[in-house]
């Protein structure tokens, strides 16, 4: 089909001036972050040495003893076999409550009436601790690491569903009806107008649930198992190995970071890029 | 080829307080082929109604709808007909051609056919420079070229539109109107629109149903029988549009 040209537009790009100074300007705040960062860090250094001169080694060690401490555990093969069975016990029940609390929340969006009858549940296991889970998971599987990933999976699970749920009430009946005017099937729609609406609140919620699933592991391992990085935690605490409690918890605080700046960060950037810079010129 | 024919359509809806109210009274309409028909009346009068009954989205209570000379419910090539929105309704996390592709998804159209028919239909409204560019960066104007070029992309044989540009600056809303003109022509689609403006119905349309409201009924159908391009500002078009008005 042979095509005229359109009438010239009078609009101007608007991402064509400023960019090129914006992104310079990020960099330079990028860099006086980062700066910041390594200060910060410094400082809570030299304040834990000045605290640790006055104080027992079981009550405080020094950061060059915790560093002593981790590196020998580091260079054992225990180390990682404790920190592998750890993570793959909080990626396990967060898998399994994506993988229900996704189609659960898709559910009770699209049925009111279900959603309705439902929401009192969410509340109840929402106010049961997750110590609490951890001591049922205790007396219903003992010490296995279905243990900690039902404690994993009772703390996600209702996280990730709440938030998918809350996000199909946010589904724009506009874009239902434009996709019916194009005769769009019921699964087109869910894939193409549906999910994209949930998978923000779904990210979200999914980022809060690693989170809390990642840290109340370690409970539920000081608990009942005889592994992981939550039973060496105890068994260090037992034996009054103060450097070791300290070593461990380091490792599990960079390894959070680790993921959140490696992983979720980069991928929500990516995912979401069509909502930068809404709204904020 | 395409032509709408709505014969005798009359519709109610059910209120919340149980009372029915009656939206459209024995409604004789016709959209020829490769023309343009516009519905005017003051809002209120069923406009929207009456052009979602003959998008397929709503069934009349009592009356007939031919698409093409054929029966709407014996009708099957409901895809040669697109629907553009009072609201752009763009999908705020699809670039501009993603937005442009949306309607030829529907289709099952094969991806490398997809892409080369949304360059050209972002050619057409010339936007191709913004095919990566996502709504939220782009000014009214250009979103309501975006979502013209996906009623567009299918090459649609009949173009509804209900009230598409009432939400745009004046100027740009002339712009608009100019593009729709050539591209018809170009396309030679039938169009049925929906409007309150009625420069806009004189501007655009050869042919002018008018609705008088509660319930909405077919007050008179005129013919406008001025030369293509029509300044909104001439004579010519301020008298039509004035006597239109009186008949509102």
């Amino acid at each position: 089909m042979p095509v005229p040209a359109a009438t010239p537009l009078v609009e101007k790009r608007p991402t064509d001036g400023p960019k090129t100074s914006h992104t310079q300007g990020s960099r330079e705040k990028r860099l006086r972050l980062l700066s910041m960062r390594v200060l910060l860090l410094l400082l809570l250094l030299v304040i834990w040495q000045v605290a640790s001169l006055g104080t027992a080694p079981f009550v405080l060690p020094s950061p060059g003893r915790v560093f002593d401490a981790w590196w020998s555990l580091v260079v054992t093969a225990g180390f990682w076999r404790d920190f592998g069975i750890t993570f793959w016990r909080v990626l396990m029940g967060f898998a399994l409550a994506a993988a229900i609390g996704v189609p659960l929340g898709v559910l009770l969006g699209a049925n009111e009436k279900l959603g309705e009858f439902f929401d009192p549940v969410l509340t109840v296991v929402n106010t049961v601790s997750s110590s609490i889970w951890a001591i049922f998971a205790l007396i219903w599987f003992g010490l296995s690491d279905w243990t900690t990933i039902f404690v994993v999976f009772m703390t996600a699970m209702p996280l990730i569903l709440t938030n998918v749920w809350q996000g199909t009430r946010t589904v724009n009946a506009d874009f239902v009806e434009l996709a019916q005017t194009f005769r769009m099937s019921r699964l087109q729609v869910m894939l193409k107008i549906y999910l994209p609406t949930i998978l923000p609140p779904f990210f979200a919620g999914a980022r809060l649930a690693f989170g809390f699933g990642a840290r109340v592991s370690l409970v539920a391992e000081t608990l009942g198992a005889s592994s992981g990085i939550g039973y060496r935690l105890r068994q260090a605490a037992d034996l009054v190995q103060t450097d070791q409690v300290f070593a461990w918890t380091l490792t599990l605080v960079a390894l959070m970071i680790a993921i959140e700046s490696l992983v979720l960060k980069p991928l929500e950037s990516r995912l979401f890029a069509w909502k930068k810079k809404a709204g904020g010129q | 080829m395409a032509s709408v024919k709505v014969q005798c359509v009359s519709k109610w809806f059910e209120r919340r307080d149980g009372e029915s109210l009656h939206v459209l009274q024995n409604i004789d309409l016709e959209a020829p082929e490769k023309t343009i028909t516009a519905i005017v009346g003051a809002s209120g009068c069923g406009k929207s109604t009456l052009l979602n009954i003959v998008a397929g989205l709503i069934e009349p209570d009592r009356g007939c709808l031919f698409l093409n000379g054929v029966k709407a419910s014996e009708f099957k090539d409901w895809r040669s007909m697109t629907y553009m929105f009072q609201e752009d309704r763009l999908l705020p996390w699809r670039t501009a051609a993603q937005n442009v592709a949306f309607g030829l998804e529907a289709a099952g159209v094969g991806r490398a056919e997809r892409k080369e028919r949304v360059a050209e239909t972002l050619e057409l409204v010339g936007l191709s420079q913004f095919a990566d560019v996502f709504p939220h960066e782009l000014s009214g104007g250009m979103r309501s070229r975006v979502a013209l070029a996906r009623s567009l992309v299918t090459r649609p044989t009949l173009l509804l539109m209900d009230e598409p540009f009432s939400k745009l600056d004046p100027t740009i809303r002339e712009q608009m109107h100019a593009e729709v003109l050539r591209i018809a022509e170009l396309m030679s689609m039938t169009i049925l629109f929906v409007t309150h403006d009625v420069e806009e119905a004189v501007v655009l349309a050869s042919r002018v149903v008018v609705l008088n409201p509660r319930p909405g009924r077919v007050r008179e159908t005129r013919t406008i029988d001025l030369p293509y391009p029509r300044d909104r500002t001439s004579a010519e078009v301020q008298q039509e549009a004035r006597s239109l008005r009186e008949s509102l």
